[in-house]
């Protein structure tokens, strides 16, 4: 067996993203022993790439009418987001955590943007009420990550980096450590933990056109549910309205937060007569379904495209505000948003769903934890507001880290045995991977499923449709097995690296799958054509998937509710 | 189009060149044509990819003898002769193998760096010198409740180098580290300037210490390639020029041995 050594630690934190990162200091902090598992570099990790910024309610700018934002205007704007779907308990912790999560952030030496009198400066995003957003130019998750890694090393906590984690070490109910596979040497390890942190972001590369690093494969979930932790609310999945024809690659909503128009091939500012009030800076699941809209109605560009002009704003506020949009649509698309509109179309964005995790971060699984874009502990309900996941990852990063910390006395010390037998799995799991006949080539099922899946579960669905997705992605599963990569050896292997993820992606394809076919109510981002309504009677509530007998199986669980009640959602 | 690719595996004496016909896309990238390659031609092909925005780093290459991030680089204004970058001549872009950068792309690892496989390179060494430089915030004093305060003018220099995305291209375009394994190199010493300009930070010039030798910031010849190849716009060059100055205007003033 080419298994190697089994490492010991107090707390394993499977991500090197900003949720990771935030975790590991507050686990060093309070002397345990932990490590960060990372299957890139952490600073390749997805959280680099957020450009527009982090939802703060500093009010160091003022509202309309001079009035001063507060913690609670905060959650309101999160909770009529999330179209009522959010867990009120868990956003009223993390709104009225987010001012010292920013200014921590600031002492810790990361460089934010600055109003003139000096204070970290805020622009107005999405069906926020306030200009809420603190931002760092087009950059905040770049200079986020890296301030976090910088106090990272200077801790010295260890960070293994380039591992992929292939299994969680399940036993007698409880989640003991996981192995990983070192892609450099093809080595299997074993880890040993009294607690997991499972930090490893969202699942955005199901879907053709996404917005989200190509890494982001949705590892994290699929390990956790087969290793028995249920997933919540996985039909939600937002669409940005605005991501580069072409690429998809992201155009920040603060484009739109400083000025930035829509328009469509007539030249019509459209958006006014979907959202009157919040016209551009409607929420982001209104805007997307507008943009489709106006293709399904013929005045979109061909191909598939509207404009999104900002040359009103001028170069210098360009340049200042939005250097980096800027450079995007000069290398991909060869168009200089200073003289000429951007093309964009909407794109997968964001996974609202993810491991569902109680108001503390703990899954079921005793010894097991989740945080970040990976876990789904409700702020964001059907639909999550720009902004407010950066917030999330650091928020929850060093709370759900806090909750292990307070847990630990009362995990047992971790079985090195189940980890042993774990490892063993997984060596021969991959061997049989490398040894599979059928000569299916991988690309055909994953262009096919990610086809499939923006098809049939993107921004509009109905029931034909959805049976029909399903249907193929249960072919595309059989069909797996039938997948024999080229290349045979176990180190630096992108094939089977490739192969490890589609598996996972696979699996959650199907859950996406059924519990949006289970909803039968259109809520935030999920927007079925055959149900247009919201439905509270039937659908206030998280939906459940859990494996039974190698079956997944749905279920639900109530939405906790609180100081907001359901409304009507206008903008 | 070709695409000529660097393969190495270990045990392998010299490296081979491996030619792939593409029927490029429009707008196709280095990126994209390599991830064509691997999922029609060659699974094996092993390079590093995150974001394919230009934005984390991880796929920094020689492409046509050039340091460049392979998801910014399209093939079409390659053969088409454009963004064509002179460097200051090193060693590690002298010719291996003829091509014809109007119907053919050359690419190759990173230099500078030992490489693992194809065209991932062991990063270790480049990371270490990062950590060496002791990059992380030391305040003045106790932190205030809220934040410190900060002039937009100073946030804009600052600016110029934590863009920085640590993908090394510079380190493969410095003629210094080429020849001195020891030559902190253009990225780490951009990383300790930007921490001797932070308004917020305590230590004032006693930063530059760390790289107050001879491997440091005197080790630098001024070729200026870290600056032409950075795909971020940062100019080390130009942290290493006013650092010097600083430290000679401290020295001459008495203010140091
Ligand atoms: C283009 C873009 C822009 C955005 N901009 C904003 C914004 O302006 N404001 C905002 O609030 N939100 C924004 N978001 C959302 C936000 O960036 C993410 O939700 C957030 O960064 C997720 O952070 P994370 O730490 O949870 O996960 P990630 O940063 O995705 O990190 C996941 C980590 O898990 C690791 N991992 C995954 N699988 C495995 C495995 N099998 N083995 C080992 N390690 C593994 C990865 O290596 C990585 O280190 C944006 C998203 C996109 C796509
Ligand atoms: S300075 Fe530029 S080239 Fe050098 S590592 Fe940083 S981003 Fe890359
Ligand atoms: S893939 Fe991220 S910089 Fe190229």
């Amino acid at each position: 067996m080419r298994t190697s050594t089994i490492h010991s630690y107090d707390v394993l934190i499977v991500g090197g993203g900003l949720t990771g990162l935030r975790a590991a200091l507050r686990v060093s902090d309070a002397g345990l022993k932990g490590a960060v598992i990372s299957k890139v570099h952490p600073l390749r990790s997805h959280s680099v790439a957020a450009q527009g910024g982090m939802n703060a309610s500093l009010g160091n700018v003022l509202g309309e009418d001079g009035r001063h934002d507060s913690w609670e205007s905060h959650a309101y704007d999160t909770v009529k987001g999330s179209d009522y779907l959010a867990d009120q308990d868990a956003v009223a912790r993390m709104c009225r955590q987010a001012p010292a999560a920013v200014i921590e952030l600031e002492h810790m030496g990361m460089v934010w943007s600055r109003l003139e009198d000096g204070k970290i400066a805020q622009r107005p995003f999405g069906g926020a009420g306030f200009p809420r957003t603190c931002y760092a130019a087009d950059r905040t998750g770049h200079n986020a990550l890296h301030t976090l890694y910088q106090q990272v090393l200077d801790r010295k906590i260890p960070i293994y980096e380039e591992f992929f984690v292939l299994s969680l070490v399940n036993h007698d109910g409880r989640c003991g450590g996981c192995t990983a596979l070192e892609i450099m040497t093809g080595e299997v390890h074993g880890f040993a933990a009294k607690a997991v942190l499972m930090a490893t972001g969202g699942f955005g590369r199901i879907f053709s056109r996404s917005t989200n690093a190509l890494i982001n494969t949705g590892d994290g979930q699929a390990l956790a549910l087969r290793g028995g932790a249920p997933l919540k609310d996985m039909e939600f999945v937002q669409f940005h309205p605005t991501t580069l024809f072409g690429t998809n690659i992201l155009i920040t909503e603060g484009a739109r937060g400083e000025g930035g128009i829509l328009l469509n091939r007539k030249g019509e500012r459209f958006m006014e007569r979907y959202a009157p009030t919040s016209i551009d800076l409607a929420p982001r699941d209104v805007v997307a379904r507008a943009i489709v809209q106006e293709f399904e109605e013929g005045r979109g560009f061909d191909g598939g495209y509207v404009h999104l002009d900002l040359h009103h704003l001028g170069e210098d506020r360009i340049r200042e505000r939005l250097p980096g949009i800027r450079q995007i649509a000069i290398d991909f698309a060869g168009v200089d948003p200073v003289t000429d509109p951007i093309p964009v179309q909407p794109g997968q964005h964001y996974s609202m769903g993810g491991i569902d995790v109680d108001i503390d971060g703990a899954t079921p699984v005793k010894g097991l934890y989740a945080a970040g874009e990976c876990a789904c502990i409700s702020v964001h309900g059907a639909n999550r507001l720009g902004g407010n996941s950066l917030l999330e990852t650091v928020v929850f990063g060093r709370l759900v880290a806090g909750t292990i910390v307070k847990d630990m006395p009362s995990l047992p010390e971790p079985d090195i045995e189940p980890v042993q037998s774990a490892m063993e799995e997984a060596d021969a799991r991959i061997g049989q991977i490398l040894e599979q006949e059928g000569g299916t080539p991988l690309i055909t099922v994953m262009d096919a499923l990610k086809e499939t899946m923006f098809e049939s579960f993107g921004i509009f669905r109905d029931v034909r449709s959805m049976q029909a997705g399903l249907a193929e992605i249960k072919k595309m599963q059989e069909k797996v097995s039938q997948i024999s990569p080229g290349f045979k050896e176990r180190a630096v292997n992108p094939a089977l690296i490739r192969y490890l993820e589609l598996e996972g992606m696979l699996l959650l394809a199907e859950v996406v799958a059924r519990g949006a076919l289970a909803r039968e109510e259109s809520r935030g981002s999920h927007t079925r054509t055959d149900h247009p309504d919201r439905d509270d009677s039937r659908f206030l509530k998280h939906t459940l998937a859990s494996i039974r007998e190698g079956m997944i199986e749905i279920s639900y669980q109530p939405v906790r509710l609180g100081m907001f009640e359901p409304k009507e959602r206008v903008y | 189009m070709n695409l000529i690719v660097y393969r190495y595996h270990e045990g392998m004496a010299e490296p081979r060149y491996d030619r792939f016909e593409l029927d490029p896309r429009p707008g196709m990238t280095v990126l994209g044509a390599l991830f064509e390659v691997q999922d029609r031609f060659d699974d094996s092909l092993a390079f590093r990819y995150s974001c394919r925005g230009a934005v984390c780093g991880s796929c920094a290459m020689l492409i046509n003898k050039v340091p460049r991030l392979a998801c910014r680089t399209q093939l079409s204004s390659l053969l088409a002769g454009k963004n064509q970058v002179s460097l200051s001549f090193y060693p590690a872009i002298e010719e291996t193998i003829s091509w014809n950068p109007e119907k053919e792309v050359l690419v190759e690892p990173l230099p500078h760096l030992p490489v693992i496989r194809d065209l991932i390179v062991d990063m270790q060494a480049f990371f270490q010198k990062y950590q060496f430089v002791e990059p992380v915030a030391r305040p003045t004093g106790t932190p205030p409740e809220d934040e410190r305060l900060m002039e937009p003018v100073a946030v804009r220099e600052l600016e110029v180098y934590t863009n920085c995305v640590l993908c090394a291209a510079c380190y493969g375009a410095c003629p210094v580290d080429g020849k001195n394994q020891d030559y902190l190199g253009p990225a780490a010493l951009a990383t300790l300037y930007r921490f001797r300009i932070d308004p917020r930070d305590a230590s004032g010039t006693v930063r530059l210490d760390r790289a107050d030798t001879g491997n440091g910031w005197w080790a630098c010849e001024f070729h200026g390639n870290c600056r032409t190849v950075c795909p971020k716009g940062v100019p080390p060059i130009l942290a290493i020029g006013r650092a010097r100055q600083e430290l000679k205007s401290e020295k001459k003033r008495g203010e140091r041995p």
